[in-house]
């Protein structure tokens, strides 16, 4: 399987960072094609809710930017696993940065889906969606509840469905393990 | 008089709906006492700056957003970031201002925000804050597109709001509820919808604009993989 992670972490020098390192090894390991995109040396210009992706380039931001990699990358994976350390109780502003500019990958159509508004579908198919979560001092339970319920939002508003959560707190290769189950 | 910070979150600045909405319930805030408020957008740089350091030192901060991909837009969360300092405050007995939010969002149902305005009740725990409400709104687009008339009884019922903030120290319920209309669809509606969506007239909006922008014959390009046909 594809597996695209879109690493939040703003710092370079984290415990998390060698977590995903030794995560990514194992589920190479396995087989599957590991893509990850370290977001804080992207240049993502962040959304501006211009709607030109929507309505003047439709498909693609207007402010071409790195965003295109981050799109290109997650709609072409089976898998697209988002990661960050929780910060004042959610993920980072970098993972948030590119996920608002990831509109370009859906149309801005209306749709009733599962009796909800949502917004039609741009691509033929759209990865499965995972999260991973670092945590360090001052988040607790409740805080890993809260942000798995939004970005639970945001994969089913992206087509698509959270098929894992995990937290940081077990050994990476546990972890590898179940993602390689789902993926 | 109390003190009011009154800060857009809109990635938009100064010409967006975050803001049309926040202005009411800051002319709400002075028709019931309040000082006339300090507005900053922080989609510019002085006034994130400005807003990092004024935080400390209002009686009253409202926050408003518009829901980007389900939570709060990255410039929010970058804000919020920089307040992690004040967590640390508070626990040390340093008082922290009474939060008030506003989201607003493109969706109709009020369910779509739901999530974010958890998680804003719990920010206002994390840093010691007195807990006002989360004003919640669907429709926000359409603010843009609809007469300022058309808006009368909402922008009546956010006014209400603010007074209720500078008399209270919190918005009343009923008013809360009103503001965030429909809830979710009932089976009803859904159905009758599932139909309508597929109606030009519905989608005129997005429709429109592509035309007038040149992009209609691009309108369902899909740059980076198959496309979705239905």
């Amino acid at each position: 399987m594809r597996i695209t992670i879109l690493n939040g972490d703003p710092n370079p020098a984290s415990d998390f960072q060698n977590y995903l390192q030794t995560l990514s090894q194992r589920l190479a390991a396995f087989g599957h094609t590991i893509t990850q995109l370290d977001l804080a040396g992207l240049d993502l210009k962040g959304c501006s809710g211009c709607f030109g992706c929507w309505l003047k380039t439709p498909g693609v931001c207007a402010k071409r930017d790195d965003s295109e990699k981050v799109c290109r990358a997650a709609i072409s994976a089976d898998m697209l696993l988002l990661a960050s350390p929780l910060t004042m109780g959610f993920t980072s502003a970098l993972l948030k940065r590119a996920a608002d500019q990831m509109i370009q990958i859906i149309h801005p159509y209306f749709v009733i889906e599962g009796g909800e508004a949502h917004h039609r579908a741009r691509y033929a198919s759209y990865p499965k969606f995972g999260l991973l979560l670092g945590v360090g001092g001052g988040s607790d339970a409740e805080d890993i509840e809260i942000t798995t319920a939004m970005w639970k939002r945001m994969a089913r508003n992206m087509k698509s469905s959270m098929v894992f959560t995990a937290v940081a707190n077990r050994a990476p290769e546990e972890v590898a393990d179940e993602i390689a189950l789902v993926a | 008089m109390k003190s009011l910070l009154l800060l857009n979150g809109s990635p938009r600045g100064e010409r967006s709906n975050s803001m049309k909405m926040l202005s009411r319930v800051g002319e709400g805030w002075v028709r019931g006492g309040g000082k006339a408020p300090e507005i900053l957008h922080l989609a510019s740089r002085p006034g994130f700056d400005r807003a990092v350091d004024a935080f400390s030192q209002a009686d009253v901060v409202l926050l408003g957003m518009p829901l980007y991909t389900d939570s709060m837009p990255a410039l929010v969360k970058a804000y919020i970031e920089a307040l992690a300092p004040r967590v640390a405050a508070a626990q040390s007995g340093s008082a922290n201002p009474t939060l008030a939010f506003v989201v607003q969002s493109g969706f109709p149902e009020a369910l779509h925000s739901r999530p974010l305005e958890r998680y804003l009740e719990k920010l206002a725990r994390r840093l010691g804050s007195p807990y006002a409400g989360t004003i919640v709104r669907g429709m926000g687009e359409s603010l843009q597109s609809m007469p300022d008339k058309a808006n009368k009884k909402l922008w009546a019922c956010l006014q209400t709001l603010g007074e209720q903030l500078a008399r209270e120290g919190r918005f009343g319920e009923t008013e809360l509820k009103a503001v965030a209309g429909t809830e979710r669809f009932s089976g009803f509606t859904a159905a009758l919808l599932s139909v309508a969506v597929k109606l030009p007239i519905v989608q005129f909006y997005w429709n429109s604009q592509l035309k007038k922008n040149g992009a209609w014959e691009r309108r369902f390009d899909a740059p980076y993989g198959p496309a979705f046909r239905p």
